[in-house]
């Protein structure tokens, strides 16, 4: 894992895509096996009923892998302090999914420095999540 | 079901928005953000087994979540949107107080479902100091899976 600076970060940055396929077990799993979740992660069935086509994909877990993404591209130094997703379409288990994302902005807030990026999970190509993500990078100076 | 003529969200829905729910614990687990850890697949050493730090997203699981009291106006819902805020890292076996409370709650009409309901809720988390930890919001689009538009299955 590699620390970025404050200052080596430019708007315009991409991050490295990188690839996840969520599976109706991951879905069980994130949440614990005893804790109750919606039927429709692990039951195609309840997914269909929902009109999803197929076991839905938890927005939390697209949401945790989104964190995880920006938490390594910005390396351990740094700290994600807030993300904010809307979810666009729902996604179906076991379908390939890929993160991309870039950076928007860059400012020193409250005397920290924080790098804004927006990223997104794509299913077959279409952003099926869109978050923006606000990290706090360390500053060489 | 289609669109109905006037709101189906009451005075009684409406009573929610505001209103704080009584704190409830949630402990941060060990277990639980190593599982979650190795669902997603994160080495993250910031986060490994005996640092006492648990990476942000075990909110995701946290019990007390915004869920918690939500109003329901329609059978079905889908996570439409999401925030999350850190003001520092959760600590292993840290007791935290989660306060629940609705934001917003309004109609929607077209979309896949004609007529929707969106309900806005959020959890804020607080240390044994009364401290600001964390927060979740979230927005849940209710809706009936029987008035989904035909060719959107």
């Amino acid at each position: 894992m590699t620390q970025r600076y404050y200052e080596d970060v430019n708007i315009g940055d991409e991050t490295e895509p990188l690839e996840r396929v969520p599976t109706t077990d991951m879905a069980i799993d994130f949440f614990g096996r005893d804790n109750p979740t919606n039927p429709a992660f692990s039951d195609i069935e309840a997914g269909k009923r929902l009109g999803v086509g197929g076991a839905l994909v938890p927005g939390l877990l697209k949401l945790s892998w989104l964190t995880q993404y920006v938490s390594d591209w910005a390396g351990p130094g740094a700290a994600v302090r807030n993300l904010r997703a809307a979810y666009r379409r729902p996604d179906v288990a076991d379908r390939p999914l890929v993160m991309a994302g870039h950076v928007v902005d860059k400012r020193i807030e409250d005397d920290k420095p924080i790098v804004e990026l927006e990223v997104v999970t794509l299913a077959d190509g279409q952003p099926s999540t869109r978050a923006s993500v606000q990290v706090q990078l360390p500053s060489r100076g | 079901m289609s669109v109905p003529e006037q709101s189906l969200i009451t005075d009684e829905h409406r009573a929610h928005v505001g209103r704080k729910s009584d704190p409830l614990t949630v402990v941060i687990k060990e277990e639980d953000a190593r599982r979650m850890r190795d669902v997603l697949g994160d080495t993250d050493p910031r986060y490994a087994d005996g640092t006492g730090i648990a990476p942000p997203y075990v909110v995701a699981g946290m019990g007390g979540g915004p869920r918690r009291g939500m109003p329901q106006v329609l059978p079905g819902g889908l996570l439409t949107q999401q925030e999350w805020k850190f003001t520092r890292p959760f600590k292993i076996g840290e007791e935290l107080q989660a306060v629940s409370q609705v934001y917003d709650i309004r109609d929607r009409l077209g979309g896949r479902y004609g007529y929707s309901v969106l309900v806005t809720q959020g959890t804020d988390y607080y240390d044994a100091k009364g401290e600001h930890v964390a927060s979740a919001m979230i927005t849940i689009t209710q809706f009936d899976p029987k008035s989904q538009r035909k060719g959107d299955e």
